[in-house]
């Protein structure tokens, strides 16, 4: 056949074929958070969607337990938290944590299966603190899981160790030498969603409280205390920070803000409120109880820096808008719901 | 019936090869010689070759492949000497200027200093690169058009990885050698700046990038659709109007109501290319040392278009006196 | 009358597609045709719908005024005019006004003797602008998705598009059209430059010839594409750009959700290279 001919098609194959890479197809589904016309939108496909759903259940909560008869810390020893509930209550919740957090290694998982009472388990030592962890979401940071609240669940969702939990990134093989600086960025990493932005938006902003606004509230440039003092390389910082937020709850960048004017809070959603008290209660869990857990962990539990495993926005939301898309499992759980008085 | 459009060129004399108009004294002889691509010739000239290689050019390359190397053994150092990640990541790493906390100090080789040496030796590359556009147009006793429509884009360089840096105090300001990267610092500096489009300079800009490209698919389709007539060969349809220039300009005048010459289409072209790079060389060097945040500028101008807000209004938790 | 000096030897009865000899003739410089006609019709119209939306609207701000399409729970319905279905009648008349358009100059080609390639690619221009606003919402299910009318209304919605996205710099097709975007104003002022360095070499010198122009690429990159050639790159580089920008934008959302930095996977994860 004619060259022409010949060469379009030699052209036409391998373009078809590149854009069949990786790619999904009709029909999607999308949701409008702005004003018609805005493109503030939230774009799903359905598939995934179901794939996702059938991936973040609750599980059934466990039966109620009866509250009436004697304290668990009354009938059993070294009941530091929890020692308020019922022994059914206490047994029931032992149950649960045990299904939500070591479904295969049990019990002994924590405890010393001869002694229960004994903290020789450091997983004993760090489940106390995690309980209190929990109630002081649930009690506490209602101005952002309002009253859904969380569980161990939540996290744990049957393992021992949250699937996404983050630690300090390792030091390049040759950090040291005079070339190859990574700047803290520059590799394609998982963490912020396979771009080049800095890979570590974690230590400054979820366990540190570093700045995160890079807008100012003058249009032009000021001078001295009126001057915006936000490099643009600041921007590439929190803008990591905002690609891990919205991979974290598979949304994107619409769904808080109207990207116009991505500082003005007037036409931002009200999901962005909650985001913010979402970033202050990381920091919290992280230097109140993660932080401090440090020294409990065993050395293969940590980071290869040595420092404890951290939550960022993943741990608990797994790709959802809302942790397993809204389920109340804390309602079932009022234990959870209040840190015991001292 | 099938038409041909003259796209590919289906038969395809071969002549002599021209070795080049005669360079005057004090030049140096050409480079190379000459061969022929038949599938070159399909699309335009079938030659390849010769080439001047003067001083300028040759200085031009040496520092221009110094840069380039530089940049690609600090993107292989920073996946650790690896060869097969560099080629994984290739699009990922980067050359990065200094940190901001260096200003526009002196930095360490490892954090920038490269940045710094990688910058100053491509922008004497670029600059000798642009004397030998001069040059040769000079010597060639042709104007210097393509010369000065290059100095417009060096303009846009500059101002991204030199002037503004230095008007804000910082280096790490500068664009990271890089794919993505630099993509990133685009991101980045319109999100630091309250979205660029709402900078008029830059949508200015906008106006000539996609009005060169409406440009020249007219006038390329133009002069193809009166190749027929000869329609190519502009200079002489220039001095010497023929039957080409005149359809070409009525297509034109029958359209739209008004029509270009064969030379001053040549000018429309120039000059929307020229503004692209000249217009958003200015919008880049203003945001920044200027404006700070180019939504609120465009509230305080009134060109922002208004839209229901939300019920309830949302506020900023931070004034509430919300726990910090 | 409004004619060049070289004018009326061609203006020539015939190249009609429609309508044969009733709307042959010119108002002015201006061709009509049948599809000036329709032209003129749509554009009227389309022209008076936007001034009657800009009315109904809160200003007579040039930058401020916007048609919005209606909200995406109309899904592919005919919304209340208020609420949508302004916009969607000026669609139609934009639509319209540019396919008259193009068969208008069609029809001036014809005349003039000349190849039909302009028409054709401002063909790629309206495919741009058909696929923003009617491909890709139908893919998607709602006109809502397409963008509204109006000067930085427009840039709003092309600003929370791509953030839908997260980076919308990392659509691979996106950054093909940008290359191509660029390539192509580089060719523009390299052939613009050309042209008018050898019809205006400065003082003493005389015209030049199209070999000093080859000559002085060949110098410069041991290249000279030529005269014939640079028109089809150009028009290539132009129309190439368009195509993939349409690519790029009728690509996201139909076929694919997810952010656009995600989409580098396959290339991160081939089996000679994962980590």
């Amino acid at each position: 056949m004619k060259l022409t001919m010949k060469l379009a098609l030699s052209l036409l194959a391998p373009l078809a074929a590149g854009l069949l890479t990786g790619c999904e197809r009709p029909p999607i589904e999308t949701v409008q958070t702005g004003y018609r016309g805005t493109g503030m939108e939230q774009i799903y496909n359905p598939r995934t969607l179901l794939k996702q759903a059938s991936l973040n259940q609750a599980p059934a909560p466990a039966d109620a337990a009866a509250a009436d008869g004697p304290k668990a810390s009354e009938v059993y020893k070294n009941v530091q938290v929890l020692g308020d509930l019922s022994v059914s209550q206490f047994n029931r919740h032992m149950a649960s944590i045990t299904q939500w957090v070591a479904p295969d290694a049990g019990c002994a998982y924590c405890h010393n299966p001869e002694n229960f009472a004994e903290d020789a388990k450091y997983t004993k030592v760090v489940a106390r603190r995690m309980i209190q962890m929990t109630q002081r979401v649930n009690q506490d940071w209602k101005s952002h899981v309002a009253e859904t609240g969380v569980t161990c669940y939540t996290c744990h969702r049957g393992n021992n160790i949250p699937t996404n939990v983050w630690f300090a990134p390792k030091d390049r093989k040759y950090a040291n030498s005079a070339m190859g600086d990574l700047a803290g960025q520059n590799l394609a990493s998982k963490s912020v969603g396979l771009t080049s932005l800095p890979f570590d938006p974690f230590t400054p902003y979820l366990k540190d409280a570093a700045p995160i606004r890079v807008n100012g509230n003058e249009a032009m440039a000021g001078i001295g205390n009126y001057s915006n003092r936000a490099s643009t390389k600041q921007a590439e910082h929190t803008y990591s920070l905002m690609v891990h937020m919205s991979e974290s709850l598979g949304v994107n960048c619409t769904y808080c803000h109207n990207t116009r004017n991505f500082q003005g809070w007037e036409e931002s959603r009200p999901q962005r409120v909650t985001a913010w008290h979402g970033i202050r209660m990381a920091r919290d869990l992280n230097s109140d109880y993660m932080e401090p857990l440090t020294k409990t962990f065993p050395e293969h539990r940590l980071g290869p820096k040595g420092d404890v495993a951290k939550v960022n926005c993943t741990t608990c939301h797994q790709g959802a808008f809302k942790p397993l898309y809204g389920a109340a499992m804390a309602k079932d759980y009022p234990e959870l719901q209040a840190l015991a008085k001292p | 019936m099938a038409q041909y459009q003259n796209l590919f060129t289906s038969v395809q004399p071969v002549g002599p090869l021209h070795h080049g108009v005669d360079l005057p004294r004090g030049d140096d002889k050409r480079t190379g010689t000459p061969f022929l691509v038949h599938l070159l010739g399909r699309i335009g000239n079938a030659q390849i070759g010769p080439v001047y290689l003067g001083s300028l050019g040759v200085a031009s390359l040496v520092f221009g492949i110094a840069a380039f190397n530089i940049i690609g053994l600090n993107m292989l150092a920073s996946v650790d000497w690896n060869p097969i990640q560099l080629l994984r990541q290739l699009f990922w790493l980067a050359l990065e200027p200094p940190p901001p906390a260096y200003g526009l100090g002196i930095p360490p080789l490892a954090q920038g200093g490269w940045w710094l040496i990688v910058g100053f030796m491509l922008t004497v590359s670029i600059l000798l690169w642009w004397a030998r556009t001069y040059r040769r147009a000079r010597q060639l006793g042709l104007g210097t058009h393509v010369a000065w429509a290059f100095a417009a884009a060096i303009w846009l360089y500059l101002v991204c990885g030199f002037f503004r840096p230095i008007m804000m105090g910082s280096w790490s300001e500068a664009v990271p050698f890089g794919v993505f990267p630099h993509l990133d610092w685009v991101s980045a500096l319109s999100l630091r700046h309250g979205n660029l489009f709402y900078n008029p300079f830059h949508a200015l800009s906008i106006v000539f990038l996609y009005g060169s490209v409406l440009l020249f698919a007219m006038h390329g389709a133009t002069i193809l659709a009166v190749s027929r007539y000869g329609g190519e060969r502009e200079i002489e349809q220039i001095v010497d109007r023929g039957t080409a220039s005149e359809r070409a300009a009525l297509f034109w005048r029958w359209t739209m109501g008004f029509n270009a010459t064969m030379e001053s289409i040549h000018r429309w072209a120039w000059w929307f290319a020229v503004l692209c790079p000249l217009v958003g060389g200015v919008g880049i060097l203003l945001t920044g040392p200027v404006v700070d945040n180019w939504y609120l500028w465009s509230v305080k101008h009134h060109v922002v278009p208004a839209y229901p807000l939300g019920n309830p209004v949302v506020i900023d938790p931070a004034i509430l006196g919300a726990k910090p | 009358m409004s004619m060049l000096s070289f004018e009326r030897k061609y203006r020539v009865r015939g190249g009609t597609l429609f309508g044969g000899d009733l709307f042959d003739f010119w108002v002015g410089p201006f061709y009509v045709g049948f599809f000036g006609i329709t032209t003129i019709f749509f554009a009227a119209l389309g022209t008076v719908l936007i001034l009657w939306g800009a009315a109904m609207g809160p200003t007579w701000n040039l930058w401020q005024i916007s048609i919005a399409p209606p909200d995406l729970s109309y899904g592919l319905r005919f919304a209340p005019m208020m609420e949508g279905g302004l916009w969607q009648l000026i669609t139609i008349c934009a639509i319209g006004a540019f396919v008259s358009w193009a068969l208008r100059e069609v029809e001036i080609c014809r005349k003039l003797g000349m190849g039909l390639h302009v028409p054709f690619a401002f063909g790629m221009a309206i495919l741009a602008y058909v696929s923003l606003q009617v491909v890709r919402p139908v893919l998607m299910g709602a006109w809502g998705h397409a963008f509204p009318y109006g000067i930085y209304s427009h840039l709003d919605w092309v600003s929370n598009t791509a953030y839908q996205y997260l980076h919308f710099h990392y659509n691979p097709w996106h950054m093909i059209a940008v290359t191509l975007f660029f390539a192509t104003v580089l060719a523009l002022s390299m052939h613009g430059g050309l042209v008018l360095s050898a019809t205006n070499p400065g003082k003493g010198e005389v015209v030049k010839t199209p070999e000093h122009e080859d000559t002085f690429f060949r110098d410069l990159i041991g290249y000279s594409v030529g005269t014939l050639g640079i028109h089809r790159l150009g028009l290539f580089l132009a129309l190439a750009g368009v195509w993939f920008g349409i690519v790029c934008i009728v690509v996201s959302g139909p076929f694919w959700t997810g952010a656009w930095p995600e989409w580098w996977s396959w290339w991160l994860n081939m089996p000679i290279w994962r980590t």
